[in-house]
């Protein structure tokens, strides 16, 4: 009778070809031993180590995953690395939100001079992993206590007094042709209004939901030449963002700003401004409650307050009833790419179906892909059939953001945006 | 004379079936406002009262949103596949509402047509379907609008009739129903009868008529744009049935699956040379109008739409069928 077997980890590295991977080499060349438990990918720059890496790392059986490249200042494309940390900020908090352990995923500078940290960061990581044992948490489903659910209110209809001075505003933008189409909101949801006798089909009142510059981007809208656009001071961030990304230029769009007495939906029990700030024309007064300066962050600590594994028997329930219908992309005005990294299959990052494993892909690279960036409509979540709690994923991203860079999006046209942009000295304490 | 059960002997017999093996599903509450299909743990999570329907619908139990059809295994330049007979357990769902079951005839056709799905087939052999007449509606049903009712046991195996405290009255329509409530159920005088349904809220024939002949017409374009091409209302509609066919894998293998697709999607008649027949939401919209109301009917002669108001209830932008085909006819 043999002895069981002591636990091998199965590491996966992820390093840069320039730095890392030399370090890597020198280690091997000089002969320093290390365990032989880290399998090394080899990759251009620690900026191209995509998120979903990571993760796949830990599906296909990694029980820790260890990400690494040059220090800040030696990129060999000059700012890679500050680049990568900034989204390994941000990604770690996602990660932690989805209740993926973090002591799983390492992250190190290492140069092609450091044999010996390599050996170090090797043997270390190695012998915690062994500690923690083979990682079966992913995508683990359980117990978990209850998130409290967010409030919403949803009244009758109730018209805002701004309505009759809309639709002549409206009336007129198209009769003497500053626009030729006007987006805005008819009785059962949005409309497209291009005749000025249809501006009477304009309605402003409390069911006016959408956050209509999400029909900014699309070309069947485009089309139809220059567009008013009516936005409340929540949708507004959206043009405040697109621009910052060009995709939005001021005088493409005449937007009619509405002061906002609130719409019953969760977002307006924190809004932050209920007056709009960069529009062409505003309507109206604003009404409700006094501005809150940040989202819900209660549900979020409800969250947080659990162990990661029930955090990720919570995510598990929730994105298992996704059925990829895409709705909370369709809507969001910030998810403008006109092919969508689900969409692409050579290569497919992202398994198509709403599995287990193909649910976590898709929401774990929505909301990555929304980190700094999700205004905070909430369109996302209204629009989910299935009820999935997508706005607690982007809160956390946007507390993170805060958190980390100060930035909350949509609120400051001359900050840079969170992704894209870095300083030389972000700070993390973290990276070894 | 009738058959009777009370809603706890009910609870008590789907908790029977549960603990005999059968995947039991029906109507739960998932969050204060969300009431979906769900498979149950116990004759508890049954949601009885107090909505109006499911936000999804029962083809989730027949027509999987992903179904294994094989698996695979690449080893260098050989493939190994793996069948997927795995028997499907007996199910049965519970309360289903007469739209949804009424769409299940409607997929018979589709999935028997020139091709046998036998995965399809497999699962429906292996359901039996308790629907729960309509005891309400609301401002999105229009069931008979399209020639359905909320008493309709169409597609139905057994039909329940709400009595009023917490007795339903039992009626068995197939010999599936009979084996799941015989011995189970008590006898009455009452009789249970469904709601009148709602106003007939547009005139079907109207609706044909017009998408047959109004190809290329101003009104897509007016009435169809907002849409977003979200697949919303087609992953909710009980009788949408388009599907695609995904690897979900790695390079060592996997499995071949089977994936809801919807006719609002993009890349729905995306060809690979980039053109696209359907450039635009309009044509798209167009396209689930024209299936529904014409395509379908001339085939197989019957509507593809119960009714149900699911697809305009889920969109987030207050389009599906309710809120166009109201349009085309009241212009
Ligand atoms: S979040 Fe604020 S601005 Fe937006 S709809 Fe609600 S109250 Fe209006
Ligand atoms: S809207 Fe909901 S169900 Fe649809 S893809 Fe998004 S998260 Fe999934
Ligand atoms: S088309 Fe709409 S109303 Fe008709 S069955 Fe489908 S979801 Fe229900
Ligand atoms: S009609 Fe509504 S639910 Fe259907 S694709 Fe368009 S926006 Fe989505």
């Amino acid at each position: 009778m043999s002895a069981a077997p002591q636990f091998e980890p199965k590491i996966v590295a992820y390093v840069c070809n320039w730095c890392t991977y030399l370090g890597a080499d020198l280690a091997g060349t000089a002969r320093l031993e290390y365990p032989p438990n880290v399998r090394i990918i080899r990759l251009p720059c620690t900026g191209r180590i995509d998120f979903n890496l990571i993760i796949k790392a830990l599906e296909v059986g990694a029980d820790g995953v260890l990400v690494s490249g040059c220090h800040p200042g030696d990129c060999h494309y000059t700012a890679g690395n500050y680049h990568a940390r900034r989204r390994w900020i941000l990604f770690r908090e996602l990660l932690d939100t989805l209740g993926i352990d973090l002591r799983r995923i390492e992250f190190a500078w290492i140069s092609a001079a450091e044999g010996r940290k390599w050996q170090q960061v090797v043997t270390e990581f190695t012998e915690q992993t062994r500690k923690l044992g083979p990682y079966k948490e992913l995508y683990a489903t359980g117990a978990f206590p209850d998130v409290p659910a967010p409030e919403t209110a949803s009244p009758g209809a109730k018209s805002f007094a701004a309505e009759s001075e809309l639709r002549e505003v409206c009336h007129k933008l198209l009769s003497e042709g500053t626009v030729k189409v006007v987006i805005g909101y008819g009785a059962r949801g949005p409309v497209v209004v291009t005749r000025p006798e249809d501006a009477d089909r304009l309605v402003w009142n409390n069911r006016c939901f959408s956050n209509l510059t999400a029909y900014l981007k699309r070309k069947e809208i485009k089309a139809l030449g220059k567009a008013a656009v009516i936005v409340k001071p929540c949708d507004e961030k959206s043009l405040v963002e697109l621009e910052k990304e060009a995709q939005f230029e001021r005088k493409d769009a005449h937007v009619i700003g509405m002061a906002c007495e609130g719409v019953g939906q969760p977002k307006c029990a924190h809004c932050t401004a209920r007056t709009p700030r960069f529009v062409d024309v505003t309507l109206g007064v604003a009404a409700g409650p006094e501005p809150q300066s940040s989202p819900s962050p209660n549900r979020l600590a409800a969250l947080m307050a659990m162990p990661p594994v029930e955090r990720m028997a919570f995510w598990s329930d929730e994105f298992n009833r996704c059925v990829k219908c895409y709705a909370c992309r369709q809507v969001c005005p910030m998810c403008y790419c006109e092919r969508c990294i689900v969409d692409k299959n050579r290569p497919m990052s992202i398994d198509p179906a709403p599995s287990t494993k193909g649910n976590f892909a898709w929401h774990i690279a929505r909301a990555f892909h929304l980190a700094g960036r999700c205004v905070g409509c909430g369109e996302c979540s209204r629009a989910c059939p299935a009820g999935i709690d997508l706005a607690l994923l982007n809160i956390s991203l946007h507390i993170a953001a805060q958190k980390n860079f100060g930035y909350e999006a949509g609120m400051d046209p001359k900050a840079e945006p969170v992704i894209g942009s870095y300083t030389l000295h972000d700070t993390e304490a973290f990276i070894r | 004379m009738s058959e009777i059960i009370s809603q706890s002997a009910l609870r008590a017999l789907a908790a029977e079936w549960i603990a005999g093996g059968k995947s039991v599903a029906g109507p739960a509450r998932v969050k204060p406002d969300l009431v979906l299909y769900r498979v149950l743990r116990s004759g508890d999570d049954l949601l009885l009262e107090g909505f109006q329907r499911p936000s999804n619908s029962i083809k989730d139990f027949l027509f999987p949103k992903a179904e294994k059809l094989y698996g695979y295994k690449i080893r260098g330049n050989s493939i190994e596949l793996i069948e997927n007979d795995s028997p499907e357990p007996a199910q049965v769902i519970i309360a289903a509402r007469p739209c949804d079951a009424a769409a299940l005839p409607i997929l018979d056709h589709v999935f028997n047509w020139d091709f046998h799905d036998e995965f399809y087939n497999r699962r429906r052999a292996a359901t039996t379907v308790v629907t729960l007449a309509c005891s309400a509606h609301d401002e999105n049903c229009f069931c008979t609008s399209v020639g359905l009712d909320p008493g309709s046991d169409r597609g139905s195996d057994a039909i329940l009739f709400a009595l009023g405290n917490g007795q339903y009255e039992v009626r068995c329509a197939t010999e599936k129903g009979h084996a799941l409530f015989d011995g189970k159920t008590e006898k009455s005088e009452r009789t249970g009868k469904a709601i009148t349904g709602p106003e007939k809220r547009f005139d079907a024939q109207a609706v044909r008529a017009f998408v047959t002949t109004h190809f290329e017409d101003p009104f897509w374009n007016e009435h169809a744009l907002t849409c977003i091409g979200c697949g919303t209302c087609a992953f909710s509609c009980p009788a949408c049935h388009c599907f695609d066919i995904v690897d979900a894998g790695s390079a060592a293998g996997n499995a071949r699956v089977k994936t809801w697709d919807s006719c609002q999607f993009s890349t729905f008649t995306a060809h690979a040379s980039g053109h696209n027949p359907r450039p635009a939401q309009p044509a798209r919209q167009r396209q689930r109008i024209l299936h529904k109301f014409a395509i379908y009917p001339e085939k197989f002669g019957e509507i593809l739409c119960t009714g149900c108001g699911n697809c305009t209830r889920n969109c987030p932008v207050g389009l599906g069928v309710l809120s166009v085909a109201t349009e085309i006819n009241h212009g």
